[in-house]
């Protein structure tokens, strides 16, 4: 993928991120807090054998190093915590690390595990690249993540130059070329017979290979070595697609111990949801709607779903209305794993940041969020808003629907006729007593009729409105239906 | 709670000595003669209850130009547990805005209270029907404080029976039908002012004639309740 006109006159700065204990650090969050402070290793199948990948410093301590065999590792120390690898989970991890380098450079490369980020845009934003490094370094450490860094003009000379600790003092063009010159061949990712041929030529550091005229090489190496050679002098780019948010967000906590109880839920929804904000800042977008499933060991997944009635990002609300509606709900015993689930994206609406002067958009912001709070606590059924339906039959044109769903299409031709406020949704049959209309008390006709006629493709409907009152003044809506003469009262005028 | 000056200044129950007293803040009522009988019109960051004789003699109609003015204003205005259900062409014969408005059925009091105090609290208009047995005094009390908080006007429909019984509220109406069109409206509790006050408000033309059942049809629908209201 080609990069989008910029302007050549600044160089490109390249951020390599290698995080050496990715394997550990994906799986520390499950281990029982009174087991992190032991010795653990995470043991990867290699040639039949298992091997460690990576140790905790306490296993370090035990004389445990990667590549041991899994005997020789438990040898060393009886106490070790076997753990195996999850590559699954360790991608789920580096799509979130991903993620949260995006938040610093729109330009970042995602390749199997390494993270390339290019800064060299990001200098305003950040208030130089030394805060930037900075800043980076610190989200990374809250999110208990260790991670080592290179820096260069370009992505391979980035990572031939990544160190053994994070640096956060960008080094100048002059600092970067001597380092490159002067870093070891071995370093280089060849295959083992180039590896010798370099021994044979007596060539030990980068600078010696590209000291050597480029044709004398080209006799020499394969066709791959030569790329390489050109991305490092930057004659060539390093062809990788950009990272982009995907599509939808789905991610997920694991608790093997399982959690029991509705408020201990809270703290991993909370980093869920945290999570999910940052997905949304970073595709700039707000959501619609999230789901959760709350899975346990054995049994059925309970899900829940939370519908907006306008869109949101901010995590604190979304917090809020699952915790309503969590309480409305009826769990598994224990949960094991909790999933939240995202698909529904609109883009994110003007003056989010709370820029605008007047609070017109406040006030709809708020109405939606009362619509959010009553759904959740009370649930969908207990709302409703009137509507009005083309359709001459009274309970017809006017219906409750759920908020939000449907919209008014009737057209309001004024009735010449009076209306009441309210309609009885099951029209309440009237007696006659002594020729008299009798519903609660006496009522008297004052006015009438109007012919109302509708229905007619199914059984039809004749009915005639008249207006009554009773003694006191109240008002009534009656109607008698010309088929059957039988009289109804159908809403009263409030 | 309140955190600096300015905002416990702007409430209307600050004290502030009578040379500085704020004017008392108000929303018209759409009728001159109930505005000068409630002093300016339906008291805002108040509750108000009103307490109809019977459903039917024209207890909604009084709040349609507080419903319209609030629907205009984009807010939204919640009915809460409404005894019929709300007849739409009537509302937008009086052009409100049928999406500002939210019906939300309780299914108990503990709901009827939170769904109450969460519509006041977010800036929506209430209007709140009590259900059987009536709200304690305590649970009214919440919501005057959150009226109060809010700035917005709250109303509440209780049943005649519950005038016996005190309430929080800042002004009680009784209402009473004495003809068709013809409410007659008692101001049983207001702030600052000796309850008691009368007033009998025509909501429109007032109809005598009676027609028999046996002579039908009667007139036609002389007489048009809805635009004589708008007037």
């Amino acid at each position: 993928m080609l990069r989008p006109d910029r302007k050549s006159a600044q160089p490109d700065i390249w951020l390599y991120l290698h995080f050496p204990l990715l394997p550990l650090e994906t799986l520390l969050p499950q281990v029982p807090t009174e087991q992190v402070q032991k010795p653990i290793a995470i043991v990867n199948l290699q040639k039949n054998i298992q091997r460690v990948l990576c140790c905790n410093t306490q296993a370090a301590a035990w004389g445990i190093e990667p590549n041991l065999s899994i005997s020789t590792a438990l040898a060393l120390c009886p106490e070790l915590e076997v753990l195996p690898r999850q590559v699954e989970q360790e991608q789920q991890l580096l799509q979130q690390l991903a993620l949260l380098a995006y938040s610093f450079s729109p330009v970042v490369i995602l390749n199997n595990s390494e993270v390339w980020l290019e800064i060299s845009g990001c200098q305003q934003l950040f208030k130089g690249y030394d805060a930037l490094l900075q800043e980076l370094e610190n989200r990374l450490r809250y999110q208990s993540i260790t991670a080592v860094n290179g820096i260069g003009q370009n992505p391979l000379t980035a990572k031939l130059l990544c160190g053994s600790k994070f640096e956060t003092q960008l080094p100048d063009q002059t600092e970067i070329q001597h380092r490159l010159l002067n870093t070891e061949l071995s370093l280089l990712e060849t295959n083992r017979k180039q590896q010798q041929s370099f021994k044979q030529l007596g060539l030990n550091t980068v600078g010696d290979l590209l000291a050597l005229p480029r044709s004398a090489l080209s006799c020499r190496f394969d066709s791959e070595l030569m790329l390489t050679i050109a991305q490092l002098n930057n004659e060539k780019p390093f062809v990788a697609p950009y990272f982009q948010p995907a599509n939808t967000f789905r991610d997920l906590i694991q608790n093997p111990q399982g959690i029991f109880n509705k408020e201990s839920l809270l703290f991993p929804m909370k980093t869920l949801l945290q999570r999910l904000c940052q997905y949304l800042m970073a595709r700039q977008c707000h959501c619609r709607e999230i789901e959760w499933h709350f899975e346990p060991l054995i049994g059925e997944s309970q899900q829940m779903q939370i519908q907006l009635s306008g869109s949101q990002n901010n995590w604190s609300t979304l917090l809020m209305l699952s915790r309503l509606q969590l309480e409305r709900l009826e769990l598994p015993r224990s949960i094991e794993q909790i999933i939240l689930h995202a698909d529904q994206f609109i883009e994110a609406p003007m003056g989010v940041f709370n820029l605008d002067l007047f609070d017109n958009q406040q006030t709809a912001q708020q109405s939606c969020e009362l619509i959010d709070s009553l759904n959740a606590r009370l649930g969908i059924d207990a709302l409703s808003q009137p509507i009005l339906n083309q359709d001459y039959l009274p309970e017809q044109a006017s219906t409750l629907a759920t908020p939000g769903k449907h919209s008014s299409t009737g057209i309001n031709g004024k009735s010449k006729a009076p209306q009441p406020l309210w309609l009885l949704t099951d029209p309440a049959p009237v007696h006659l007593r002594n020729k008299k209309l009798y519903w609660r008390q006496p009522l008297t006709i004052i006015s009438g009729p109007e012919r109302l006629c509708g229905n007619w493709w199914q059984a039809e409907q004749q009915r005639d409105y008249y207006l009554a009152c009773d003694s006191n003044g109240a008002r009534y809506w009656l109607f008698r239906e010309t088929s059957s003469q039988r009289w109804f009262v159908h809403g009263l005028f409030s | 709670m309140p955190n600096n000056i300015a905002t416990v200044l702007s409430r209307q129950d600050t004290w502030r000595g009578h040379s500085q007293r704020l004017p008392r803040r108000a929303i018209t009522t759409g009728h001159n003669n109930l505005d000068l009988l409630l002093q300016g019109g339906w008291p805002i960051s108040a509750l108000t209850e009103l307490m109809p004789q019977q459903p039917g003699i024209g207890e909604l109609s009084l709040l349609l130009p507080t419903l319209k003015y609030y629907a205009d204003n984009n807010q939204l205005c919640v009915w809460l547990d409404p005894p019929y259900q709300p007849y739409s062409p009537r509302l937008a014969a009086a052009d409100i805005a049928l999406d500002k408005l939210l019906v939300v059925r309780s299914k108990n009091h503990a709901e009827w209270l939170w769904a109450a105090e969460q519509s006041i609290r977010s800036g929506a208009l209430l209007l709140a029907w009590t259900k059987q047995p009536p709200p304690r005094y305590a649970d009214l009390r919440k919501l005057q404080l959150a009226a109060a908080d809010s700035g917005n006007a709250a109303f509440l429909f209780s049943a005649p029976s519950a005038l016996s019984a005190p309430s929080p509220a800042a002004m009680r109406l009784e209402l009473k039908g004495m003809e068709v069109n013809q409410l007659l409206l008692t101001v049983r509790k207001q702030r600052g002012v000796a309850g008691g006050a009368c007033l009998q408000l025509s909501l429109g033309e007032a109809n005598t004639q009676r027609t028999d059942l046996a002579l039908l049809p009667a007139d036609r629908h002389r007489t048009y309740p809805i635009q004589q209201l708008n007037n």
